[in-house]
Formats: C-alpha cells, structure tokens, sequence
C-alpha cells in the first residue's frame, strides 16, 4: 500500500505554530489535492511529507512507514517545485537523468529510462536542449520527467502550474491527469486554484488557516460545504452569501433580506432559528432570471453585467454584500441588465449558522 | 546607446561630462602601462633623460635580453606562478566550502560565523603577531606557507556566500529529493551555477597572488623561494646602488629604468593573457553577486 498517513501533523516555527493537527490518509493511487489560500499551511504540510520540512509533532507515514526522521532520498517521493527548478547548467537528458545518476545506476538504465519518460512526456526532440532554451510548457514537462523517471512510490506537486499562463494551464492540467491514470502512483497537489482542484482531485483537502475544514470528492465539496469558508472557496464565481432573518408561514420557512422573502427548504434544524438570522448562501448557477407571474421572485437591482461569451455575470449588492449571478446569455439574449426578478429553487440553497458559519444539519445532497 | 535626441539639453550636457570623465579616468589608467612599455623598449640614456613619454625613444630590446639572461629572474617567475597557482587552488578549497557551509540557513551559529568572517575585513593582528605566528608555525620561508598563510580572504568568503544565497533554495531541494548528499549538492548544483561568482573570486585570488609583494618580502628570505615582484624590487635597489651596473650605461643600451621596466612588463603579460578569458564572468559575477534576483 503506497498510501500515506498523516497523524496530528503540527508545524511550530519557534512560538508560531502554522499547521494545528492536521490528519489525513491518502490512499494508494489516490489523487489528493490541498487547497487554500495563500499561507493556510497546505505547502508547509507538503513539504513535511516530503521531509524538507521538520515535523514538529505528529507522524507522517508513507507504504506504512513511519518516515518523520527519514531523509527526503530515502522517502521514496518525487515532488515537482512550483518554479521547476531544472537545473539550468544541464540539458533535458541530464535534468531527467539527475536522480538516476546521484543513485549511481548504470549507464544502460538511465540511458532507457530517459528514452521511456521522453516518450511519455513528449521531449524525445528536446532532449538537447537547456531549460533557458523551452517553453514554460516544456520545463513543466521536464520538471514531471525528473519526478516520474525514479518511478517512486508518491508523487508531490507543489503549485506546478501557478507559473503557466491560463492556456497552458488547462492543457498542463489535462496532462497531468492523464499521467496520474496511466501511471497510477499515489499523487499529493498543492494548489490555491479552485479549479484545479475541482477538475484533477479524486479528494480535495481545503484547509485554512493550518487546519483541514472538509474532505471530500470535489462534488461533495461543492454540494455539500460544511461551512461558509469552503462554500466561498470553491466555484466560480464562489458562492453568494447573504444574511436572512428566518420567519416561519404556517409549516414553510423563508429568510426575510433586503425586503425579499426567500423560501427555504423545510429543515429541522431551521425550527430553534425562527427570529434568528442565518446565512444563506446560494450558488451562481443555480439563480435564473423570472419569467412575468412566477411567485417567490427575488427582487435584485442588478449593477453590472459581464458578458462573458456563452454566459453572463450579472452583479448586484445584496443585503451589503456582493451578489453574483451566472446567467444563461442564449435564453436571456440581451436584456439581461434589465431583469429585476429571479427565482432560486429551495432545495438548491445551502444554509449556515450564523455565528458559527457551519452548514445546519440535514442539507446534504447526493453529490 | 540611449538615443540621445530624447534627452533634454540639461541631461545632455550631464551625459557628455560623465563620458569626458569616464574618459579622462581610463586613458588615466592606461597611460602607465603604454610608459612602461615604452620606457622597457628605450635606450637606457633616453629613459634616463626623461625623453619618454608615450613611445620608445632609440627602440632597442637590451633591456629584455638582459633581463631573461638573469637566473633569478626565471627562479622568481616559476616561483610566482607557483605561488599564483597553487595559492589560488587552496584558496579556492577553503573559500567555496567556507562561502557555502555561511550560506545554509540551518548552519549552527550561522550569525557568529558570519560575524567572525566579516571582522577579518575590518581588524587583523597586525604585522609583527602575524610574522611571529608563522614563525612558530615554521611556515617562513617556505612555499606552503604563503599559499596557506593567505588562503582565506573575508571579502571573497562573503561575495561567494551572498551568490550562493541568491540561489533558490528549490534546487537545492531539488538536489536533495533526487538523493544528492551535501557536498553532492554543492559540487552537481551550487558550484556549476556558481560560475560566475567563482571565476571572478578566482581572479581576485590570482591577481591578489600574482601581484603579492609585501608579505612575500616579510616572510621570505631565500632568495630560491622569493617570487618576480620581490625580485623586482631586489633589482631597483641593488642596481640603483651599483655603481658598476650604473656605469654601463656609458656603453650598453640598457639602464635600471629599463630593465626594471621589463621586469614589470614580463610580470603583467600573464595576467592580460588570463584576463580576457575570465573577463565575461568577472562583470557578471560582481553584478550577480550584489543583486538578489
């Protein structure tokens, strides 16, 4: 089992403590990717397993080895750096045959091992070449070579595309992806690009802070957001988040904000708020422009409109808070500035505590 | 060049003295060596009268021809490439370790070392304590200890560490995932990107060796061991006091003025046969050295 465990990882740089506890288990050819913002610690808990940072506490296992006092080389992981860091004195050959020549292999198996990953990767022509003389694209591609040729047991990737313009990005993105299936070696990601991690995780971690907030598969994490922090963080455009007071009409809730009643689902747990408020956060699909006569039409003056090709984000201020809507431009054609009502489907709305920002219990939907 | 019709007449008129001075300052630097030279290919009695002054007078090569007829003067010249060569490699040997053992941040007690580095620069024992430490140390008069007495230098220790510390420390872990060991990493990554910051330290050690003088003069008496610079002073003071030597001036085309102007011009030679090849690196090296990219 190529898995890897993490037990109460903790991070401290002298009285600071930067990673608080985190566990998680990462299973055998799992692609787990770590999300956050900038400085919630997810590179800080990349670089422990990789052994280039102290454990302060806890324990990192990988293949079921405790390894918190073992050597990055001995580790058995690859990772791949953010700026690459292809060694610029060498050519390609030499930057993928790194590894293989510390390890004093011989002539014969760096000589087909460099052959084999070229081929996957696609750099069989630039095997001559120096990093300075590639395209960003390339060095990604050398950078993944350099980490795959040792064929070792996890692969890590911290930020690897953060330096690709959005083009080559996706493609990278894609390439990625398609290497995990083939391969098949257990791969930790790091990245702050929801998109990213919405589109290669098979788990995503969002962590914050120095602390895991959710796990789950990227539908899960989309659907269902334990707390008003995940719901911001993933989706594009995130998640509109808006304060209602709940009042209840005969057996059905609704949440009372700038002078809209918004119907919501019948939860339980929405019985002890009644007179309290919550946030109801609602995704940017899931509002559509009203059609004349709908009942429960949400009232938003809308302030802007971006056109965007195939869609539309309609913004507005609600409640003094932003509000975003993605919109369909085929069906609403032009007008789109001038729409005022909208409707939201109950059952599409996540709902959140008001002073704890957790998502109340009995919501979840099916991912 | 800046194309000087976009400048206003004020910053025209700033450029155009800044290119007078910068003028002014290298024909200022070149004008020795262009006297020297001609001085070395002058007759002695025109050197003597004060008749050269940007080229040879009476063109003669006497001076060089007794000079290369002179024993000591080849004992000194293999003695100071000797010095130059074998002080530059052990230089080199303790410098690059030294400058990379101050650049890593998880060195124990890396601020003190640093401090004692760069407290060299400024205070030393002075010349008495150092002659007297060498003594005891048996190192006058003998090769190793000119090479070993002056093998580290704070300034060049410091200008290495600040290079190695502007590399990103991604290669180095790079190195270190790959299964490179210590030394593994300075020698495969920090040395080979290292280049420029190395040959221009390498120069300092070689033009800082070839142009040793004052302590060569201290700790050396043995006239077998003395390198080309102590032997050119050996020569303005013995020859100038000479009085057999100053009266051939009558009949021989070569005087002191001469023979010690080819001494110089036969010492400076190698280093402008070295210094262009290592020149690329020496203006990279001092600008990548000072920056942080």
């Amino acid at each position: 089992m190529s898995g890897v465990q993490l037990d109460g990882i903790i991070k401290r740089y002298g009285a600071v403590q930067v990673v608080h506890g985190v566990d998680l288990n990462v299973a055998e050819k799992e692609f787990v990717v770590l999300v956050g913002p900038s400085g919630c610690g997810k590179s800080t808990t990349l670089r422990m397993i990789a052994g280039l940072e102290e454990i302060s506490d806890g324990e990192v296992t990988i293949d079921g080895r405790m390894v918190n006092r073992v050597a990055p080389k001995d580790r058995d992981v690859a990772m791949v750096f953010q700026n690459y860091a292809l060694y610029p004195h060498l050519n390609v050959a030499d930057n993928i045959a790194f590894g293989l020549r510390i390890r004093r292999e011989s002539k014969e198996v760096i000589a087909s091992s460099i052959d084999e990953v070229a081929g996957i990767l696609g750099l069989t022509d630039y095997l001559d070449r120096r990093p300075a003389d590639l395209s960003g694209g390339q060095r990604q591609r050398v950078a993944m070579g350099r980490a795959i040729v040792r064929r070792p047991k996890v692969f890590l990737f911290d930020e690897p595309l953060s330096n690709l313009d959005a083009k080559l990005r996706t493609q990278m993105r894609a390439e990625i992806k398609r290497l995990h299936n083939r391969l098949g070696v257990t791969s930790i990601y790091v990245t702050h690009d929801q998109v990213e991690a919405m589109t290669l995780a098979d788990r995503i971690v969002v962590m914050h802070d120095g602390r895991i907030e959710q796990v789950g598969t990227p539908m899960e994490l989309f659907m269902n957001p334990v707390n008003t922090f995940v719901a911001s963080f993933l989706g594009s455009p995130p998640m509109n988040q808006v304060t209602a007071k709940v009042e209840k009409v005969g057996s059905d809730f609704v949440g009372v904000f700038a002078g809209n009643r918004l119907p919501l689902a019948r939860l339980g747990d929405l019985e002890a708020r009644v007179g309290q408020d919550v946030v109801v956060g609602i995704r940017p699909e899931y509002v559509t422009p009203a059609t004349d006569g709908v009942k429960d039409q949400v009232r938003i003056e809308l302030d802007l409109v971006e056109t965007l090709g195939s869609e539309a984000l309609l913004h507005a201020m609600l409640a003094d808070a932003p509000f975003v809507i993605k919109a369909d431009t085929t069906t609403a054609a032009s007008k789109l500035s001038d729409v005022t009502g909208f409707t939201i489907a109950p059952e599409l709305i996540r709902i959140f505590d008001g002073e704890t920002d957790l998502a109340l219990a009995g919501q979840d939907r099916p991912a | 060049m800046t194309n000087m019709n976009l400048y206003s007449p004020g910053d025209k008129v700033f450029v155009y003295l800044c290119m007078f001075l910068i003028s002014v300052f290298a024909l200022s630097t070149l004008y020795p060596f262009i006297y020297i030279a001609a001085i070395s290919l002058s007759t002695g009695f025109e050197a003597r009268a004060g008749n050269v002054v940007l080229t040879p007078v009476d063109t003669t090569l006497a001076a060089y021809e007794y000079v290369v007829a002179q024993r000591e003067f080849w004992v000194s010249y293999r003695n100071t490439f000797i010095y130059t060569i074998g002080g530059t490699i052990t230089s080199l040997l303790f410098i690059i370790p030294g400058a990379y053992a101050l650049s890593r941040p998880h060195l124990y007690g890396r601020r003190f070392w640093n401090l004692m580095v760069a407290f060299t620069m400024w205070f030393n024992a002075g010349l008495i304590p150092f002659f007297l430490n060498m003594r005891d140390l048996g190192l006058l008069d003998s090769y190793i200890g000119i090479m070993l007495g002056f093998a580290i230098n704070g300034f060049n220790v410091i200008l290495l560490r600040n290079f190695f510390e502007a590399i990103p420390q991604s290669f180095e872990e790079a190195a270190r995932m790959d299964g490179a060991n210590e030394f593994q990493v300075l020698w495969k990554v920090y040395m080979p990107l290292s280049k420029p910051a190395i040959a221009t330290v390498t120069l300092f050690c070689v033009v800082g060796r070839w142009n040793g003088f004052f302590w060569a003069m201290v700790l050396l008496q043995d006239g077998e061991k003395i390198p080309l610079q102590v032997y050119l002073r050996q020569v303005i003071a013995q020859l100038s006091d000479d009085e057999e030597f100053t009266a051939t001036l009558l009949d021989q085309a070569y005087s002191v003025e001469t023979v010690t102007a080819a001494i110089i011009v036969a010492s400076i030679i190698p280093v402008l046969i070295f210094y262009p090849f290592i020149q690329k690196y020496f203006n990279k090296g001092i600008m990548l050295g000072g920056v942080k990219e």
